[in-house]
C-alpha cells in the first residue's frame, strides 16, 4: 500500500467479539448431525455411504475450486484478485479437514464401488481395467490426491501470511515459481479423483470429458462461495473500501463465464454420448433421463444454465452485491443438484427417492468445515495487507 | 493562434497538446466537468479509466451484441428444425425427427449465436466508431504525427454548442495545454 497510506480505513483481521454464539451454534450443529450421520450409518449403510459421498463431492469441488482460482491468481500475476485471495486461501486450506472427512468414504467402499468386491476374471470389462482399478493403486492415488492438495495449498497460504509480516516481495514470485507444476498435478489429481470415486460407482461406464465436468462445476460454484464470503464480511463491516464493486463485476464475469462453460463441457460429454448410442456409455444418461431423475435432469438444465445464463449477462447484475448474492446462491443449490443427480441415481436407480440422511451429511459436512473456517478466520488478516500488487488491486477499475 | 488545413474549409475544432498520459487524463475531467460535450482525447495507446475522465456513458455495443446474438439463434432453429423434422425428416441412426432431435442442432445454435455475435461486436464496433472513414482533419495538423508515438492530444470540437474561440482558447490555456491550434478540413 506505499502509494496509498491510509487510504483503507476497515478493519484488518476479524474480530469475535460477539460472534461466539455463531460459531458455538455451528460447532453444536456440526457436532449433532455428525452423531447423526453416524447412527444413520450404522442403520442404513448402504443410504450413508451414498448421501456422505454426494455430500463430500459437493464440499470437495467448492475447495479443489478456491485452490484452481489461487493457482491461477499467481500464473498469470493477477492484479484484481489480491484482496481476494486470503479468502480464497481459507476456503481451500480446508482440504486436511476435507481429508479427514474422507474417512467414511474409505469405511464405506466397498458398499460404493461394486468393483472392488467383484472377483478378478468375473467380469472382462473390469479385468479390462484391472491395471487402474485395483483397491492398491486406487487407495495410493486418494492419497496422493489429498497429500498434494493440503502440502500445496498449505505452502500457497504460508507464503501469502509470511508476507503479511515482512513485505517482502520474494514470497510473491516464490508463489509464482511454485504453481507451475502445481497446475498439472491440480488438473491431474482432480481429474482422476472425479474418475475414481464419481465415474467409479459405475465401472461399466465411461466418459473422457468427466474430469472436465467436475472441474466446470467446481470453479463455478467456488466463485460463487466467493461471493457470498466476500460480501458476508462486508456486510459485517469489514473488507470496507478493499473489495469494491469492481470486484464484484469481475467475480460475476467469471461466474457468467464458468456458467458457459459448464454447459458447452455438459453438452458435449451428452451429445457424444447420445450420438454415438453405445449402451456400454448411454447407460449413465438413459438412468438419469427416465421417470423423476428426467425431470431433475431437466429441471438441472434450466436452472444450472439458462437462468443464470440469462441473468448474469446484464452488468447490473454484476455490479449489484444483493442481486449477484442471490445469482451465486441459486448456482450453488444448482450444483449441488448436479452432485446428487451424479452420485444418488447409482443407488436409487429407480428414481429420485430423498432421504434424512442426504441432508444430515450435508449439514454435517458443511457445519464441520463451516465451524472450522469461521475458527481460523481471525489467526491472519482479512487481505493479503503487503501485497506487491494490493495497490493495484485496490483502485481496480473495469 | 495557428491555424491548419484548409482556412476557407470548414472550422473542425480546435486542438492542443499536453506532456503526458496523466496530463492527458486530468485535461479530460476538466474538459467533461467544463461542460463540454463534442470533443476526444489522442493518445498512442489506451489509457486505462479515459472513459470516466471523459465522462462517457456506456456503449451500446453491448445491446446490439445481444440483439445480434438472437438473430443467430433463431436463424439456427429455423435453419435446422424446417428442414429436418418438418421439410425433408429423416431418419438418422435411429434418432427421432421431431423436437427431442435437439440435441443435434445444439452446436449449430451455439455457433451461428457466437457467430452473429462476433459480426455485430466487430462491425457494430467500427460503426459505433464512425468508421471506416478516408481521412479525419485532425490530419492536416504536422504536430498530430506524434500521436502514433509520443504525443497527447485533445480537441474540442467546433460543432460543440459551448464552442467559442476565445472562451475554449482561455480553457485550453488553463489546462496547461501547449500548441493551441484551428484545425480546419480539407
Amino acid at each position: 500500500m506505499s502509494d496509498h497510506p491510509g487510504k483503507v480505513t476497515s478493519k484488518e483481521y476479524f474480530d469475535y467479539q460477539g460472534f461466539g454464539g455463531k460459531l458455538l451454534f455451528v460447532a453444536l450443529l456440526a457436532l449433532v448431525s455428525l452423531g447423526l450421520a453416524a447412527v444413520g450409518g450404522f442403520f442404513s449403510a448402504k443410504q450413508f455411504a451414498f448421501s456422505w459421498l454426494f455430500a463430500f463431492t459437493f464440499f470437495f469441488t467448492i475447495a479443489a475450486g478456491s485452490f484452481f482460482w489461487i493457482l491461477v491468481h499467481h500464473a498469470v500475476d493477477a492484479d484484481w484478485s489480491v484482496v481476494v485471495r486470503r479468502q480464497l486461501e481459507n476456503v481451500a486450506w480446508l482440504f486436511p479437514v476435507l481429508a479427514i472427512l474422507f474417512i467414511p468414504v474409505v469405511l464405506s467402499a466397498k458398499t460404493l464401488f461394486k468393483w472392488m468386491s467383484i472377483e478378478a476374471g468375473a467380469d472382462p470389462l473390469l479385468d479390462g481395467k484391472a491395471a487402474y482399478l485395483n483397491p492398491a493403486f486406487f487407495w495410493a492415488r486418494a492419497a496422493f490426491y489429498f497429500l498434494f492438495f493440503c502440502v500445496a495449498t498449505w505452502l500457497l497460504r504460508r507464503n501469502s501470511v509470511r508476507q503479511d509480516k515482512d513485505g517482502d516481495a520474494r514470497h510473491t514470485w516464490l508463489s509464482r515459481k511454485m504453481v507451475f507444476p502445481m497446475l498439472p498435478l491440480f488438473a491431474l489429481s482432480l481429474t482422476f479423483g472425479a474418475v475414481d470415486w464419481l465415474m467409479g460407482l459405475d465401472f461399466h461406464w465411461f466418459s473422457t470429458m468427466w474430469g472436465v465436468y467436475i472441474f466446470a462445476g467446481s470453479a463455478l460454484s467456488s466463485m460463487c462461495v466467493l461471493v457470498l464470503l466476500v460480501t458476508a464480511l462486508r456486510s459485517a463491516g469489514y473488507l470496507e473500501g478493499v473489495v469494491t464493486i469492481e470486484h464484484y463485476h469481475i467475480m460475476g464475469k467469471l461466474m457468467l463465464a464458468f456458467t458457459v462453460f459448464w454447459a458447452y463441457i455438459g453438452f458435449s460429454q451428452y451429445m457424444l454420448i447420445w450420438y454415438a448410442n453405445i449402451p456400454e456409455e448411454t447407460i449413465y444418461y438413459l438412468r438419469r433421463n427416465t421417470g423423476s431423475w428426467n425431470t431433475l435432469n431437466i429441471i438441472m438444465v434450466i436452472g444450472h444454465f439458462f437462468v443464470p445464463f440469462v441473468l448474469l449477462l446484464f452488468q447490473a447484475t454484476k455490479k449489484k452485491p444483493l442481486l449477484l448474492c442471490s445469482v451465486a446462491a441459486w448456482i450453488l443449490i444448482m450444483h449441488l443438484l448436479d452432485m446428487y443427480i451424479v452420485v444418488l441415481p447409482t443407488y436409487h436407480k429407480a428414481g429420485f427417492s430423498p432421504h434424512w440422511l442426504d441432508l444430515v451429511c450435508l449439514l454435517a459436512i458443511g457445519a464441520t468445515l463451516a465451524a472450522i473456517f469461521m475458527k481460523r478466520l481471525g489467526d491472519t488478516p482479512l487481505w493479503p495487507l503487503r501485497d506487491p500488487r494490493l495497490a493495484n488491486s485496490l483502485r481496480l477499475k473495469n | 493562434m495557428e491555424s491548419v488545413g484548409n482556412t476557407q474549409a470548414q472550422l473542425f475544432g480546435m486542438a492542443a497538446e499536453v506532456p503526458s498520459a496523466s496530463a492527458l487524463y486530468h485535461a479530460a475531467e476538466k474538459v467533461r466537468d467544463a461542460g463540454y460535450k463534442r470533443w476526444d482525447v489522442y493518445s498512442p495507446f489506451p489509457i486505462h479509466g479515459m472513459d470516466h475522465a471523459m465522462g462517457l456513458k456506456k456503449s451500446w455495443l453491448s445491446a446490439l451484441v445481444f440483439f445480434g446474438g438472437l438473430t443467430g439463434f433463431a436463424t439456427a432453429i429455423v435453419l435446422t428444425f424446417y428442414p429436418s423434422t418438418i421439410e425433408y425428416p429423416l431418419i438418422v441412426a435411429g434418432k427421432p425427427v421431431n423436437f427431442f432431435t435437439v440435441p443435434a442442432f445444439f452446436p449449430i445454435m451455439f455457433e451461428l449465436t457466437v457467430l452473429i455475435s462476433a459480426f455485430t461486436a466487430t462491425f457494430g464496433m467500427l460503426a459505433l466508431n464512425g468508421l471506416p472513414r478516408w481521412n479525419h482533419p485532425m490530419f492536416n495538423w504536422d504536430r498530430f504525427r506524434k500521436v502514433s508515438n509520443d504525443g497527447f492530444f485533445l480537441a474540442i470540437e467546433a460543432t460543440d454548442p459551448q464552442f467559442d474561440e476565445e472562451a475554449t482558447r482561455a480553457m485550453l490555456e488553463g489546462l496547461g495545454a501547449k500548441h493551441i491550434t484551428l484545425v480546419h478540413g480539407d
